[in-house]
């Protein structure tokens, strides 16, 4: 646990109270109420959760991505290194984005402009951040595309994107991102769109690369494996709200909401345990453009009490060094045990 | 990318010799001949005329000659004009409908590129709004009316200011060619408004652009080097056919300014049955074209690279 505790001394990113909105013509979505969070040095953070539930607008307000109008960030804070980096002029964002967080994205082939080479278009960030000459850039970018083990770099850094598989273009969007050696690295479910052996060779370059450049990595992911695999700290969101959130061994072992349990519950295991039944977890996500005002899971959970239709549970905190919260009512000291879901007094796992 | 090129060039002979034949095969079955506008002739003249021309032979032995002369590269003599060559018609007249063509070409697709672009920053606020609407109008209204009226407005400026600043008609000098050459444009520039800022549109949301934002590159850059070289696409694409539809059309703007350019002699062949100056034109103007349209493939292989690798 040394290595946890040093971590949460030296945040890089914290993001406090974070709502964001978007106006259609339906109405107000309230894609994001009021998520906090923090990242240290060198640490995983995964934030999991469902289609929809926020965690892609999440990250793509603190790069200010979201589109404005229809989106906009009606409250909250994101800083960077203690200063707030959101809703920033593009001129003023620009100093920090693609060079203090890098950001790779769900879909590798879609990602890059069809019409700059990929050596161009790694070196035309080097060009704009670093001032670098055309002729330094591109070397650069060639050790870069080297670096996340493309072979034959300098081939391929001449070539366009339409002559590079899937894989090849996220280890090129990864080059890219690291240009100008960023201390964080946001990846927007960046295994989602490739085939599983390419997932875990991403995933293996991305921890290996986190190590040689020291940077930490917000990954965003719908796949607890992935989360295994890759966390150090986990944030699980549902109905733009960050649920519960604990060390990547609380969460799997000691959940203490019930949709994490669910989330559990309808993952696949290797195990043989060909008997027991994946178990869906029922109904629907809660209409965001009247969000409810208590738990936004109530509708599908289990455990619902009457308290949690009307009243948002606080986040109470189930370990000692405060890494681990849930927002669930189960977790108040008077609230009936529960089988199955971790609650404050029970034994620690490890 | 030179074999793809030889490849476009050889269709592009197959092209021209196929509008060499079917210009041919109709002009020989319209009714009535070249001599027929002649004043009335005897039959012993006619006969002799008919035999100076070739006309007393077969349509496909006449249809040999042709191609054996078009081959050397030799398209006759005219027979309303006394003795011109068609070469000569050519090469007299050409030069100036291409100057306007290249000039309503060049108008078309700056200012279609801009206000395209422009539309789509300005995406449904008035300059949008404003621009979209006269789009409308430049897509539906004739030429002959914008030239009449281009004139119209020549005629105003030069007697407000009480002297020829601008000539309303003629040919000559590169204040001549303003007018007729907006004008002209005018319709496709209008064209590739539109096109230019659905296509903009698209590519706003594409990812590459939020790939780019991620990165960092200023408003600018991405406006310039991400968006707008991949937006372009669609339009380059049509420029080929545009191309065609400018040089070929642009009669009736000669016609109205009085330029002494091909448009006048391709239409008057026709209506006099000048076999020899038809088939010139005709078979000039469809290798023109062919090749621009391979020259716009070219060139569309220089933006995106998938073309030029495929």
């Amino acid at each position: 646990m040394s290595d946890m505790d040093d971590a949460y001394k030296d945040k890089i990113l914290e993001v406090e109270n974070l709502n964001v909105e978007f106006s259609t013509y339906g109405g107000v979505v309230q894609a994001v109420r009021g998520v906090n969070f923090s990242v240290g040095r060198g640490e995983t953070l995964a934030i999991v959760g469902e289609s929809g539930c926020g965690k892609s607008v999440t990250v793509q307000s603190i790069m200010g991505l979201i589109p404005t109008p229809p989106g906009k960030i009606t409250a909250g804070e994101a800083r960077l290194r203690g200063n707030n980096i959101l809703n920033l002029p593009a001129k003023e964002a620009n100093k920090f984005r693609g060079v203090e967080i890098g950001m790779i994205f769900q879909d590798p082939m879609t990602s890059l402009n069809p019409t700059m080479t990929i050596g161009d278009q790694i070196s035309e960030t080097l060009m704009v951040h670093r001032h670098l000459s055309y002729a330094d850039a591109s070397a650069k970018a060639v050790a870069l595309l080297d670096k996340t083990r493309i072979p034959e770099a300098k081939k391929r850094a001449a070539q366009y994107p339409f002559e590079f598989s899937g894989g090849m273009l996220q280890r090129a969007m990864i080059a890219q991102s690291l240009a100008c050696n960023p201390s964080v690295l946001i990846a927007d479910e960046p295994t989602t769109a490739l085939d599983v052996t390419i997932q875990a060779q991403i995933l293996e370059l991305m921890s290996e690369l986190q190590k040689t450049e020291d940077m930490s990595i917000i990954l965003i992911t719908h796949d607890l494996a992935v989360v295994a695999k890759m966390a150090d700290r986990v944030a699980v969101m549902y109905a733009g709200q960050i649920v519960e959130m604990g060390a990547v061994d609380e969460i799997f072992y000691e959940s203490a909401h019930p949709y994490t349990m669910g989330l559990k519950e309808a993952m696949p295991s290797n195990r043989n345990d060909r008997a027991k039944k994946l178990t869906p977890i029922e109904g629907s996500p809660p209409d965001l453009f009247s969000p409810p005002a208590g738990c936004g899971y109530y509708a599908r959970c289990p455990h619902a009490m009457k308290l949690c239709e009307t009243k948002q549970s606080e986040e109470f905190i189930l370990s000692s060094n405060s890494s681990h919260f849930s927002k669930c009512w189960l977790q108040h000291p008077e609230a009936p045990k529960t089988d199955g879901l971790f609650q404050a007094g029970d034994e620690h796992a490890s | 990318m030179l074999a793809y090129t030889l490849k476009r060039l050889l269709a592009g002979i197959v092209t021209v010799w196929f509008i060499a034949t079917a210009t041919f095969t109709a002009m020989h079955m319209v009714p009535g001949d070249p001599l027929m506008n002649d004043k009335a002739v005897s039959a012993e003249i006619r006969a002799n005329l008919e035999r100076k021309y070739g006309l007393d032979k077969s349509a496909p032995e006449q249809y040999v000659i042709f191609m054996k002369n078009m081959l050397s590269g030799d398209f006759g003599i005219s027979f309303t004009q006394q003795n011109r060559q068609v070469n000569d018609i050519i090469r007299d007249h050409f030069p100036v409908s291409a100057t306007l063509g290249i000039m309503a070409i060049f108008f078309a697709t700056i200012g279609g590129v801009l206000w395209g672009a422009l539309t789509a920053l300005y995406r449904n606020r008035l300059p949008d709004i404003i621009i979209m609407f006269l789009v409308i109008l430049g897509i539906s209204v004739p030429s002959f009316v914008f030239a009449a009226l281009g004139q119209l407005l020549l005629v105003n400026i030069n007697s407000l200011f009480g002297a020829s600043i601008i000539p309303v008609a003629g040919w000559g000098t590169f204040s001549h060619m303003l007018m007729p050459s907006m004008v002209l444009g005018l319709g496709t520039m209008a064209l590739l408004t539109r096109l230019m800022r659905s296509s903009m549109l698209e590519i706003v949301n594409e990812d590459y652009i939020r790939t780019a934002r991620a990165k960092g590159l200023s408003p600018s850059r991405i406006f310039f080097r991400h968006q707008l070289r991949n937006a372009i696409l669609p339009v380059i694409t049509v420029l080929g056919p545009q191309i065609a539809a400018i040089t070929t059309g642009g009669f009736v703007v000669e016609l109205v300014f009085a330029i002494p350019g091909l448009g006048r002699y391709f239409v008057q062949a026709v209506q006099q049955l000048d076999y020899t100056v038809i088939m010139g034109t005709t078979v000039f103007y469809g290798a023109f074209l062919v090749l621009m349209v391979i020259l716009v493939d070219i060139l569309y292989g220089f933006i995106d690279p998938r073309v030029r690798l495929s």
